[in-house]
This record gives C-alpha cells, sequence and structure tokens, in this order.
C-alpha cells in the first residue's frame, strides 16, 4: 500500500481515570482511504481511544488528532460515528430524531429531511417517517442508526464494535454501507472482537494491550509477526534440498515447508519448480487472526470470566 | 466564540416539548380549572346574593326583653318586636306561639345576647341573631344621635400614611415591596416548574444512550446552555398559558368574578431595589440551574436523582420559616445565615430586597458570590456530563472526574499543537 496522509494520528497517547491508567502510551496512525481495526480485549482501553479522538475525553497526556486538528464538533470534520452504546431519542418521531442528528452534523434541515427520507425508502422504513422510535422493532431502530451514522456522508467513519446486536440482515446492511463508504473514499476506523470481520475488511489493524500497541501494522505483517508463514505444498517428486526453507513435514506428497527469513513465497515457488519438485499445489499460509487473539488475549478472557 | 449548533438544539427541545399534545393538556388543564371554579364562584356568587336578599327581606314578628335599656322601643316595633317578660319568652317560642326570643343581658358588652327561635332551616335560622344584633346596634346608635360619631364608635377608621426617607423624599410602602417581590414569585415558579425539567433533560440523554453521538457534535457547555435556553423558553410559554386568561379575566370580567381591585396604577418601582433584584434572580437562577444539571449528570437515573432534588427544594422553602425574622429584624444571626448560604441566599435576599433592608453592599457580594458559585457548578457540571453521561448505568465518581487538571491542561496543549 502506497504511504498516503495520515487521517488519524494518535502520537504517544496517555489516559488516566484516577488513580487508573486505562492508556499508557499509544501511537498510531491511520491513513487517509484505509480501513483500521483497533482491537483488543474488554477493559482493553479501545473506546477510550475512540473518545479520547473524538474529544469526548481530554487526554491525560500526548495528541490526538483528525486531520492534523484535535477533534473539536465544529472544526469541520465529517465523522460518522457509531458508538457501542447505541441510541436515539426514543419518544420522538423517526424523521424528526434523524432530521436532529443531520442539523447537529452540518447539514440544513431541509436536506437532511430530504435524505433521511430517500435513506428510510431505501431500508424499508418510509411508512415509519412518523413513527416513535420505541415502536420500531430493534432491527429497524438499527436501521436508523446506520442512517444517522453516515447521513453526513463522513470522511472518516468510526465504527465502535459495528456488529454487536445486529441481526443478520443489518449486519449485511451494515458491511454494504462499509463497503459504500470506502469506494467513496472514506476511511474507516473500526473496533470489533470479529476477527473474520478483520481479515475481510481491514488493511491495517493495532492490537491494544496493557494499554500500549502489542502488534501495529497491516494484518499480513501481524500475522507474520506472530510466526512465519508457511507453505502448503503437493509434489509429485522428492523435494529438492535448499537453504530457502526448512521442512516441517512432508508425507504422502505434501509437504509443509517454513520458508527462512526474507525468503519471500514466490523465490521459494521457482526454486521448488528448478528443483524439480513436480510441484501442483503451492499455498502461503499464515497464522489466523483468532489464534492470535487467543495468544494474546487468552489470559485476559480467562481472568475475566 | 460563536455557539456551535446551540440554535440547533434550542429549536429540537423547544419543538419536541411543544409538539407534544400532553405538554398543552397539562399547562392548560390548569387555567381550565380556574376558569371553571371562578364560573362556579360567580354563579354560586350570584346565588349567594340572592338567598341573602332573600333572608333579610324576611320578616318576623319577635318577642324581647331587655335589662340594658338599650334598646329603642320605636326601632323594635318597626322591625317587627315587642316586649314580652324575660320567663315566658322562651316557652312560648318552644309552644309555637313566638317565633323568636331575643333576651338582653344588662351588659351587652361583656355578655352574650340570648336567642331562641322556631327552626327554619341551618341557613336561615342565622336571621335570629342577625336580626338581633342589628336591632342593638340601630339601638346604640340612635342612641349616640349622630351616625359618623357611631361610625367611629364601632371602629370604621381610616388612616393615610405618608413617610419619608433620610433624604425628605416620600417612601412608597407596600406599594414599593409589590414589585420587588415579584422577582420571588418569578424565581419560584422558575424553579418549579422547570427544576424536574433541568434534572430530567440530561437523564434524557444518558438514559437513551446519545450522549456519545451527541458531543461528537456538539460541546457539552453548549449542549447544557440550549437545554437551560430551551426550558426558559418553554417555562415562558407556560407562565404566559397561566398568565394571559388571569390579564384577561381581571382585565374583563373582574367584577362579575369577584376579583379585588389591585391598584396596580398606585405601584412604585425603586430603580435599585429591581436591579438588585433581577441580579439575584439571574444569579440564583444560574445557582440552581447549574446544580441541577450537575446532578442530572452525576446519577444514572431519575430515581437515584431524586433524594437530593428534595433536598434542594426544601432550602428553597426553609427561609419561610424565618420570614417574619427576614422582614423585622435582618441583622439577626439566622437571617445573615440564610443571606450568604448559597441555597437559600437568593429567597432570603430577594425577601430582604423587596422589604428594604438588604443593604446594597450585601446584594452585590451576594449577586459576587451566586454568580461566581454557579460558574464553578456550571463548570463542574459540564465536567461531570462529560464523564458521567456515558457513565451510563452506574454513579459517578466525584472525586475521579473532578481530580482530572491535568487532562484539561492536555486537551488545552494538544488544541494548541494543533
Amino acid at each position: 500500500m502506497s504511504e498516503t496522509p495520515a487521517t488519524v494520528t494518535v502520537d504517544h497517547f496517555r489516559m488516566d481515570f484516577g488513580s487508573t491508567t486505562v492508556i499508557r502510551d499509544l501511537s498510531f496512525e491511520v491513513r487517509a482511504g484505509e480501513t483500521f481495526g483497533l482491537l483488543g480485549s474488554n477493559g482493553s482501553g479501545k473506546t477510550t481511544t475512540i473518545r479520547a479522538l473524538l474529544g469526548i475525553y481530554p487526554p491525560t497526556a500526548g495528541r490526538l488528532l483528525i486531520d492534523g486538528t484535535a477533534s473539536r464538533p465544529d472544526a469541520g470534520v465529517r465523522l460518522g460515528y457509531l458508538p457501542e452504546e447505541r441510541g436515539l431519542y426514543k419518544k420522538e418521531a423517526v424523521l424528526d430524531v434523524m432530521t436532529y442528528f443531520g442539523a447537529l452534523k452540518g447539514l440544513d434541515p431541509r436536506a437532511a429531511k430530504a435524505w433521511s427520507s430517500a435513506y428510510l425508502d431505501r431500508v424499508g422504513l418510509a411508512d415509519k417517517e412518523k413513527t416513535r422510535i420505541d415502536k420500531l422493532s430493534g432491527g429497524q431502530q438499527q436501521k436508523v442508526q446506520l442512517g444517522v451514522t453516515i447521513m453526513n456522508d463522513p470522511q472518516l467513519l468510526i465504527l465502535d464494535e459495528p456488529t454487536k446486536g445486529f441481526d443478520p440482515v443489518n449486519r449485511r446492511l451494515l458491511m454494504d454501507i462499509i463497503d459504500e463508504q470506502q469506494a467513496n473514499g472514506a476511511t474507516v476506523v473500526m473496533v470489533t472482537h470479529q476477527m473474520e470481520e478483520v481479515e475481510r475488511l481491514c488493511d491495517r489493524i493495532l492490537l491494544l494491550k496493557d494499554g500500549a500497541a502489542h502488534a501495529y501494522g497491516t494484518v499480513t505483517e501481524v500475522q507474520d509477526s506472530f510466526g512465519a508463514p508457511t507453505a502448503r505444498v503437493v509434489h509429485e517428486r522428492p523435494l529438492p534440498r535448499s537453504d530457502l526453507w526448512r521442512v516441517q513435514r512432508d508425507d504422502a506428497g505434501v509437504a509443509v515447508l517454513e520458508p527462512g527469513p526474507e525468503v519471500a513465497p514466490d523465490a521459494l515457488l521457482a526454486a521448488l519448480v528448478a528443483g524439480d519438485a513436480g510441484v501442483t499445489s503451492f499455498q502461503i499460509t499464515r497464522r489466523s487472526l483468532d489464534d492470535i487473539f487467543v495468544e494474546v488475549y487468552g489470559a485476559d478472557a480467562r481472568s475475566e470470566g | 466564540m460563536a455557539r456551535h449548533n446551540l440554535g440547533t438544539v434550542i429549536r429540537f427541545e423547544v419543538g419536541r416539548t411543544l409538539s407534544k399534545p400532553r405538554f398543552w393538556v397539562a399547562i392548560l388543564a390548569v387555567p381550565a380549572l380556574l376558569v371553571v371554579i371562578g364560573l362556579l364562584v360567580s354563579l354560586s356568587g350570584s346565588g349567594t346574593d340572592a338567598s341573602t336578599a332573600a333572608i333579610a327581606k324576611s320578616r318576623f314578628s319577635f318577642g324581647y326583653s331587655d335589662a340594658s335599656g338599650i334598646i329603642d322601643p320605636g326601632l323594635a316595633a318597626k322591625a317587627g318586636g315587642h316586649r314580652v317578660s324575660p320567663g315566658s319568652g322562651p316557652a312560648e317560642v318552644r309552644a309555637g306561639t313566638l317565633t323568636a326570643f331575643f333576651e338582653y343581658p344588662a351588659t351587652p358588652a361583656a355578655h352574650a345576647v340570648r336567642v331562641w327561635g322556631a327552626d327554619t332551616g341551618f341557613v336561615e335560622n342565622g336571621r335570629y341573631s342577625a336580626a338581633a344584633q342589628n336591632l342593638l346596634v340601630a339601638s346604640a346608635q340612635a342612641r349616640i344621635g349622630s351616625p359618623a360619631l357611631a361610625a367611629l364608635a364601632a371602629g370604621s377608621v381610616q388612616t393615610d400614611v405618608t413617610t419619608y426617607d433620610a433624604r425628605g423624599a416620600v417612601t412608597p410602602g407596600l406599594a414599593g415591596v409589590i414589585p420587588p417581590l415579584l422577582y420571588l414569585l418569578l424565581f419560584y415558579l422558575l424553579i418549579l416548574l422547570l427544576g424536574n425539567q433541568m434534572l430530567s433533560a440530561l437523564l434524557d440523554e444518558k438514559e437513551n444512550r446519545v450522549t456519545e453521538m451527541v458531543l461528537t457534535t456538539i460541546d457539552p457547555t453548549d449542549l447544557i446552555l440550549g437545554k437551560v435556553v430551551s426550558l426558559f423558553v418553554v417555562a415562558v410559554v407556560q407562565i404566559l398559558v397561566f398568565a394571559v386568561p388571569l390579564a384577561v379575566g381581571y382585565a374583563f370580567f373582574r367584577t362579575s368574578l369577584n376579583i379585588p381591585d389591585l391598584g396596580l396604577s398606585g405601584l412604585s418601582l425603586d430603580p435599585q431595589r429591581m436591579v438588585v433584584g433581577a441580579l439575584l434572580l439571574i444569579s440564583g437562577f444560574a445557582l440552581f440551574t447549574g446544580t441541577l444539571v450537575a446532578l442530572g449528570a452525576a446519577m444514572p437515573t431519575a430515581k437515584d436523582a431524586g433524594p437530593i432534588f428534595g433536598g434542594m427544594m426544601i432550602l428553597l422553602f426553609v427561609p419561610f420559616y424565618a420570614v417574619s425574622l427576614i422582614v423585622t429584624d435582618p441583622s439577626a444571626s439566622i437571617v445573615q445565615i440564610f443571606t450568604f448560604f448559597p441555597y437559600t441566599a437568593p429567597i432570603t435576599a430577594l425577601v430582604r430586597n423587596a422589604f428594604d433592608n438588604l443593604p446594597l453592599w450585601q446584594g452585590i457580594v451576594v449577586v459576587a458570590e451566586l454568580t461566581a458559585l454557579s460558574a464553578i457548578v456550571l463548570r463542574v457540571a459540564v465536567r461531570i456530563f462529560r464523564f458521567g453521561s456515558i457513565s451510563y448505568t452506574s454513579r459517578v465518581d466525584l472525586r475521579t472526574v473532578l481530580r482530572r487538571p491535568s487532562a484539561a491542561r492536555a486537551d488545552g496543549a494538544a488544541r494548541r499543537a494543533s
């Protein structure tokens, strides 16, 4: 991925609540247009980091910048934020609530109303415009919540546990929306426990542990930092001897090879082909993020349980 | 700095309150009830007048005995009376041969006039004692010989007092007390109408879990300011809904509704007391508002906030237990304590200001104290809201929230750096 300007900069961020230090020293960047995953166990400080980034909590120390500016409501950055704790004004009508949030996000009230009507039509709630929020089903409320999140065409979309509590239909809707926002050039920051979502959506990730970054980089880089990738090779003839790999297992024509340091997968394949191993299948496998998550946070989860 | 999104919050809050049918039902119920009561009073008033006139007109014959020698036999005969032996009067009444018998004692001023009569119902039986009294009074007045002296002897004396202050100017008396006392009424109205709503305004945000989304679009200070302003607007609407029917009733239906003449044209406005009163009202209102907002932000639900809210409401009424002392002896220790203790100060100082026993310097000190404390409480409220409003299910640890000067400095530093 080419270097692009940072949309989010977190620089030596520290956060204390009374005598409790939640974030010790955290630095990372989120580049424009990328999808970034902020991962960690419960209580690791993910939500605190997001709240500080959004200016809801003032940091104890350090800088948290969006487009080079500390986040303020009047900074002019188009933000879409789906907090972990969700809610809307339950006793108000759907269209009134959406129009209000649109106006708070800087839209002209008429434009906010028009956008809301179009969105409600798209998600099958056109006849619910005047219905009170608390008269909607849980799934319908989730749709309204999503609409409120994206109604200002956000340049930075921050999603805290985005699929938490969502039914499968709305989860699909959410994923479609994230895809759309990405296609429109939005930068996306996701806080999640769902590793399959991370692997599918995120360009880069950060694993937060003990108030600091435990691992940080592209998904591949993070995976590789927890153990070298391996090559699964199906071959018809004996493998040649080479310093480029170490054979972990070779049984019935299926071998698992561990490439040496700095050995790229295509160099490995080229050496196998040159060695006349009769390769019929070649597949690089890495540790799953699920495994990595369990390795990093397993002890925390057990102590919580 | 322009207040970002303040207008949006005010429009939303005012709009959503005024668009609720239950709001109008609740506030129109009181004026409607007043109108109904007024009509009933008016109707029953005319009924009472009619029955009183009917009773007055109903003449009856009676006997009397007079040990005092005051009763004028001519007046008694004109009223339908004739002398009867004191021993036989009650027996004649009991036998039905006499409608009523009055026994005037030797000293009517010291002893009761005894009355016997044939029963004509609870209300109409009153005519016997009325007739007995009227005959005695009329006879006494006839003995004095002058209606004017008779009126004076009855204590019907009016005085017109004029007093002067140290500069020789005429002091207005009660006419000068009423206008600044209206601030006290307004203060009570505002707190009683808005107090509960102030408390629940932020709880609404909290209980609906919308705080986080809102705080990314508006500064907490502006949000709180918007809430307070919109509550104020709603309160003004409520007061107008109460006041307009009253004003219309007073202006056009005063006579038929038996409303006394308030003599509004005679009121006197003392500029100093009016200004000090206005400042006490504003600063006192700000203090109670800030405190209620902080309370709403710190507590997870309205139920949790209830006991402290109740305590604050009690503080509003505590000065009234010493109101006679506040009016007559402002130097008393308890009055001085009430004057300067922040949560009793608005009421006490407003009463003292109205009765012109609050020295200007004390007024200035109280206003300054309330203003400074309001600013501090409002800052604390904003800080509690920033942290507490996201503590959706738990009470805020105030020590944690308030022990964050470094956080505020870091925030400022980060903003300067950016």
